[in-house]
């Protein structure tokens, strides 16, 4: 292992309570996975960005926009970052496997371990209230005269579709997926991961996005206030649930914890 | 914790019923805990389906587990009538030595020699 990523898995273990666990190569494979994938879902999202604020730059003239031309770009950008969050994850989980492939030793929890455990209930709920929102959001503009917007609300609502579809599959995945551990730090290590994976997921960064891109019409309205709210709302949210709710390492310590 | 050795001498498949069995015993695994499906812990240790599914097999049979169709495989709460089998046979073993006159020490060194083998990963 190279003298960086011991001490990278190092800071990593000691952020996460875990100080008198050694860095190892296993570990070291699982979190370079993990940093290369944010990185990459990272610059995902600021494309996705770029693309939308494009969309709505170069938008077509009102004559076309009845059409269906206008929903295709969005649409197809929309896929697109769904689709690369999508192989990012799997991606993950095929190094993880590959490193566990390696062991001649290995470690499991005796219990299953459930959703509820490695998600956490107030995540779970306010994922679902985030979704709720912004889907609502986006009926209640459709019937607004605005063919753009309204192609905006029919955009949102494929984007949400996707993205609950996506993170429903990929917290399966991220449940399901075998753990990776030698001995009883690294079979720590990996629920830590696996809770970090799973609140990552829930995490409605798009959900809060997607409404603030495409429902902006030709004229200001209650929606472009909706949409923003939504936002604060949903961020001051998250923040409030990060602080009370349990830190990662707590969570993973109590879904090992044997009932 | 479950640990399966590749390099050890003892089945993997008894490893692993020796370790479930031993957390059932000894209450660390408490009656209800729903254990991980076959096809889960076996992805989780590295092993083949079917040895987990014969470790499994091997606890229902002793009452340590009970699956109860698709809700998945429980600690049952029939690990006390395991204790009672066990005192049972503790005092049949205890009638045979009686019977042959073998001396209580040498007696309970080869149990201590029977649990060792049986019990080690």
């Amino acid at each position: 292992m190279r003298e960086a990523d011991h001490a990278e898995v190092g800071r990593w273990l000691a952020r996460h309570g875990l100080t008198d666990a050694e860095p190892t190569p296993l570990l070291a494979a699982r979190l370079a996975a993990r940093w290369r994938a944010n990185v990459v879902g990272s610059v995902l999202l600021a494309l996705f960005m770029m693309g939308a604020a494009l969309t709505h730059a170069l938008r077509l003239p009102a004559d076309v926009t009845s059409s269906w031309q206008p929903l295709l770009v969005p649409a197809a950008l929309v896929v697109g970052l769904l689709t690369g969050q999508w192989l990012l994850g799997r991606w993950v989980r095929r190094a993880d496997r590959r490193a566990g492939a390696r062991l001649s030793r290995r470690v499991a929890h005796p219990a299953q371990l459930g959703w509820a455990a490695v998600v956490g209930r107030p995540y779970a709920v306010f994922t679902v209230v985030s979704f709720a929102g912004a889907a609502l959001l986006a009926v209640s503009v459709l019937p607004v005269p605005d063919p753009g917007l309204r192609d905006g609300a029919i955009v949102v609502l494929i984007g949400l579709a996707g993205a609950g579809v996506g993170t429903v599959v990929q917290l399966r995945q991220v449940l399901a997926s075998p753990a990776v551990a030698e001995d009883e730090a690294s079979l720590t290590a990996d629920v830590i991961m696996r809770v970090e994976d799973a609140r990552a997921l829930v995490t409605p960064s798009l959900v809060w996005m997607l409404p603030v891109i495409f429902l902006y019409g030709g004229s200001l309205g209650w929606w472009n206030a909706a949409s923003l709210a939504f936002v604060v709302a949903g961020a001051t949210a998250f923040c409030l649930l990060q602080v009370r709710s349990a830190a990662v390492v707590t969570a993973a310590r109590r879904a090992l914890a044997t009932r | 914790m479950i640990v399966i050795d590749a390099a050890s001498p003892t089945p993997p498949y008894e490893q692993l019923r020796a370790q479930l069995a031993r957390q059932i015993q000894d209450r660390s695994l408490a009656v209800g805990t729903r254990l991980p499906t076959i096809r889960r812990l076996a992805a989780d240790l590295g092993l083949a389906v079917n040895t987990v599914g014969r470790a499994y097999r091997e606890l229902e049979e002793a009452g340590l587990i009970e699956t109860r169709g698709r809700a998945g495989s429980f600690v049952s709460a029939a690990g006390d009538q395991a204790l009672e089998q066990a005192r049972r046979a503790a005092f049949d073993y205890a009638a045979v030595i009686a019977r042959v006159g073998i001396d209580p020490t040498q007696a309970i060194r080869i149990v201590e020699a029977a649990l060792g083998n049986a019990s080690t990963p």
